[in-house]
């Protein structure tokens, strides 16, 4: 949006390039700016961005203690979010990677302690964060936003001694359960988050329990267990080679990112079927591969409405050219072609005639910005006006979105969410007459309750909306939430 | 059942039960506290039961346990609230006890060692149930916007507790409609106890009828309700009035959220209101007795009149604290302890602890 004049525009690739030569710090400011200024936008490039960054960050990291990495990917990861709350996707890929630091360090432990009294503990707590579906924590992953100054308050059920201690590594959310795994009488852990009421005191020595006076959440004993826990890590790391694991991990992370949209696109087939119309809008790569891959083996129709005035120029030159006006310049590899080369009718159609339309249409595929632990999605405005069109005439609403795009994030506030851009682009200013007389909004984004989604497609496979919290459990470590 | 097990071939257990009464030691429990829920106070009696009891054994212990539970259920009109503490109680020491991996422990020190630890820990129990309340609410509190209208019924202590938490930050204004029951039931004197605190902390309440939760709803941004008992397909049952209200939330389209303790979960799958395991004297036919002497169907008269009897004195529930069952479809969803759950995710959780 904020695209200079300037033959170099500063941008994703720009950032990419300098990323290799500049020291991490500059690099941090840079990404920040580029955030600020809407330079990078979109959940891909804020993605490959934030990844490309982090491994920086993690690759220039001294020393070997895990904490201290932690520390300081979340201190990154805070900048950043705090640059652009709204791009979420920032925040999913510093969690990624803050999980990945983590499960390294698990690892490792396990397989160095595994036959030692103590070696049980971290694959529990392990365990348990991966096995209880934490939709919430999650709420002040919005202290950018407006009720930043309330998520400190909430520190008596000890949110809030996360932050602050050292220890903070093996520190879990105060989640019932969370101290199972300290119980030397069972050393077999409890998975179950229902059994939280019952598990053992956290004092190490279980038989001398006293009678329960204290307080489950103390706080005096939990840091003498960090300490345990912290002299624990600090025994084992020897042989880790904490940053090389990592930075394996992030790879990964990237190459995912990379591949999302082809995983994606390979359940085309099972979606769109002969002669069918589909309905789509906005430009996006995600719904634009989908549809290709379709089109190799089969005939149909597309309808695109070409959500004016926000993004309507990616998405006519999505429609001539296959590829986003925007994002020029790199990505030479990629053999883009338009929809109508692969034989496929393709109809244009403003916003404003999605309703009428929708009758013929036998599917919806809409794209989407974030999608959000409870199912709903914040996709470019004009989808939530979509789904409502296509609940009212019975029309499947499938929503095509990598895993990268699931964020822990609870919609408490859906005002938060929605980004207004330039209203420029809707009257321009050059007509003073209108714009001093008439309020002109452009609101960028839409927020879709997730009882209009018929379908999500990852590239982990297609998942009904209600099911999105367990993937989300499975991809985010509960203590990462709240950053 | 209740006379064969103890003298069959339980000789230490046989004198305990009857000299230990589960029913009178729950209530007392109960009222001890009262902020207590009932699960919780049935775990508790429990835990007074197994400590009462001589027993050495894993199987002795479930044997006493599973018939304390039904002396216990059936002393109660409605145990389904009950059932749910008795259920997770059993199940995790059935699952703690046969845990193939009891590693450098013979199975009778473990089992020792979890019997200490349940005899020990019983206060520890409580106070865990009573913080997670207060997490709920510490969850809940951000559901509820700044200028936002909640409607809310009945006098549930965790709704109670949210809505206190959201007063007490103080940058937070929003205004609360209370649905009171005009009779005299516990539950009503438990709302007004609520609706008063709230009013204390300058949060302004209305308190409507029943049947003015409609007329309402208009000025509603949200509805809050507690739960007794949240079942597998993450319905839920609570008091009689919440399904009406998730009827209306859905039809207006305003969202409906229940807050409840995990340890509420209960696995049954009712499928209509008539499901439940409960009796219920809420529908009751009955016609105009006026002249007894012509009736042309005697028969048919007496039996019901006998069968009113009998549910009277299997104490059914009343009226006024009778319950109803909120498919999940009307749930937006469910706060615990653990997170906001989608309504599906209840029979993960239950599936569990039971597979």
């Amino acid at each position: 949006m904020a695209q200079g004049a300037a033959t170099v525009a500063p941008g994703l690739s720009s950032f990419l390039k300098s990323l290799r030569t500049t020291p991490v710090d500059p690099s941090v400011e840079h990404f920040t700016s580029l955030l600020k200024r809407r330079q990078i936008r979109n959940s891909r490039p804020c993605a490959i961005a934030t990844v490309a960054l982090l491994l920086r960050v993690v690759s220039e990291f001294k020393g070997r203690d895990a904490a201290k990495l932690v520390e300081r990917i979340r201190q990154v990861g805070r900048r950043l979010i705090s640059a652009q709350p709204r791009e979420l996707v920032v925040g999913n890929m510093v969690r990624r990677v803050l999980g990945l630091v983590r499960e390294v360090v698990d690892e490792n432990l396990d397989a160095e302690t595994n036959a030692a009294s103590e070696g049980s503990h971290n694959q529990h707590s392990h365990h348990d964060s991966l096995t209880r579906p934490n939709l919430t924590s999650s709420i002040s992953t919005f202290s950018p936003l407006k009720h930043a100054a309330a998520e400190p308050t909430d520190s008596n059920l000890s949110q809030s001694e996360n932050m602050s201690e050292s220890g903070e590594l093996w520190r879990r959310p105060p989640l019932l359960t969370s101290h199972t795994s300290y119980a030397p009488a069972s050393n077999a852990p409890l998975v179950h988050s229902l059994f939280g009421l019952f598990s053992q005191p956290e004092t190490p020595s279980n038989s001398s329990t006293p009678t329960g006076h204290q307080s489950p959440d103390g706080k005096g004993m939990l840091t003498s267990l960090n300490l345990e826990r912290l002299a624990d890590l600090s025994r084992s790391k020897t042989t880790i080679d904490l940053r090389a694991e990592v930075m394996d991990g992030i790879r990964e992370l990237q190459d995912e990112l990379e591949q999302s949209d082809d995983l994606i696109a390979a359940n085309a087939l099972d979606h769109i079927h002969s002669n069918e119309i589909i309905l789509t809008h906005t430009a996006s790569t995600s719904v634009q591969k989908f549809l290709l891959a379709a089109a190799r083996k089969r005939k149909f129709t597309v309808v695109h409405a070409e959500t004016y005035p926000h993004d309507h120029t990616a998405t006519h030159g999505i429609l001539l050219t296959g590829k986003k006006r925007e994002t020029q310049g790199d990505d030479e590899d990629d053999v883009w072609k338009p929809l109508t080369a692969a034989g496929i009718q393709v109809y244009a159609i403003p916003d404003s005639h999605v309703f009428a339309i929708m009758s013929r249409v036998n599917k919806v595929i809409l794209a989407t910005h974030t999608v959000l632990a409870n199912g709903g999605l914040v996709a470019a405005a004009g989808a939530h006006m979509i789904a409502k069109a296509a609940k009212d005439h019975q029309t499947p609403v499938v929503v095509v979105s990598g895993v990268y795009k699931l964020s822990p994030v609870y919609p408490f506030d859906i005002e938060e969410l929605i980004e207004y851009g330039d209203a420029g682009s809707v009257v321009p200013y050059e007509d003073g007459d209108f714009v001093e007389k008439v309020d002109v909004e452009n609101p960028l984004y839409d927020y879709v309750p997730a009882d209009l989604v018929d379908l999500y497609i990852t590239n982990l496979g297609g998942h009904a909306p209600s099911y999105l919290y367990r993937i989300v459990a499975d991809h985010y470590r509960s203590e990462d939430i709240t950053l | 059942m209740d006379l064969e097990t103890p003298t069959a071939e339980n000789p230490h257990g046989s004198p305990a039960p009857p000299a230990f009464d589960i029913v009178s030691t729950y209530r007392t429990i109960l009222e001890s506290d009262p902020d207590l829920t009932m699960p919780v106070a049935a775990i508790e009696a429990l835990v007074e039961a197994i400590a009462h009891s001589t027993v050495s054994t894993v199987a002795e212990t479930l044997d006493l346990l599973e018939r304390h539970t039904a002396v216990l259920k059936k002393s109660i009109p409605n145990p389904i609230s009950l059932s749910a503490g008795t259920d997770l109680f059993q199940r995790y020491l059935v699952t703690t006890l046969n845990r193939p991996a009891s590693l450098n422990l013979g199975p009778d020190d473990d089992f020792r060692a979890i019997r200490n630890h349940l005899l020990s820990n019983g206060r520890l129990f409580v106070e865990r149930a009573k913080a997670s309340r207060e997490k709920i609410a510490s969850f809940g509190k951000h559901f509820i916007r700044d200028g936002a209208t909640v409607l809310t019924n009945g006098g549930s202590r965790v709704v109670g507790a949210l809505l206190r938490r959201a007063a007490e930050s103080s940058h937070m204004r929003f205004r609360v409609i209370y649905v009171l029951s005009p009779s005299t039931s516990t539950d009503s004197r438990e709302g007004h106890q609520i609706v008063a605190d709230l009013r204390s902390h300058n949060v302004p309440v209305a308190t409507i009828p029943d049947s003015a939760v409609a007329y309402s709803l208009g000025k509603v941004d949200m509805v809050i309700v507690g739960a007794e008992g949240v079942v597998e397909n993450g319905g839920i049952i609570s008091r009689m009035g919440t399904y009406q209200m998730g009827l209306l939330a859905k039809s207006k389209g305003k969202p409906f959220y229940v807050v409840a303790e995990s340890h509420k979960f209960v696995r049954l799958y009712p499928l209509s209101q008539f499901d439940l395991p409960i009796e219920q004297k809420v529908l009751d036919f009955t016609v105009s007795v006026v002249d007894k002497g012509v009736s042309s169907e005697p028969n048919d008269e007496g039996i019901a009149d006998m069968n009113a009897e009998e549910v009277r004195k299997c104490s059914g529930n009343t009226a006024q604290d009778s319950v109803d069952f909120t498919p999940p479809d009307l749930i937006s969803g469910i706060i615990t302890e653990s997170g906001v759950l989608t309504p599906s995710a209840v029979s993960e959780e239950l599936i569990k602890i039971w597979f």
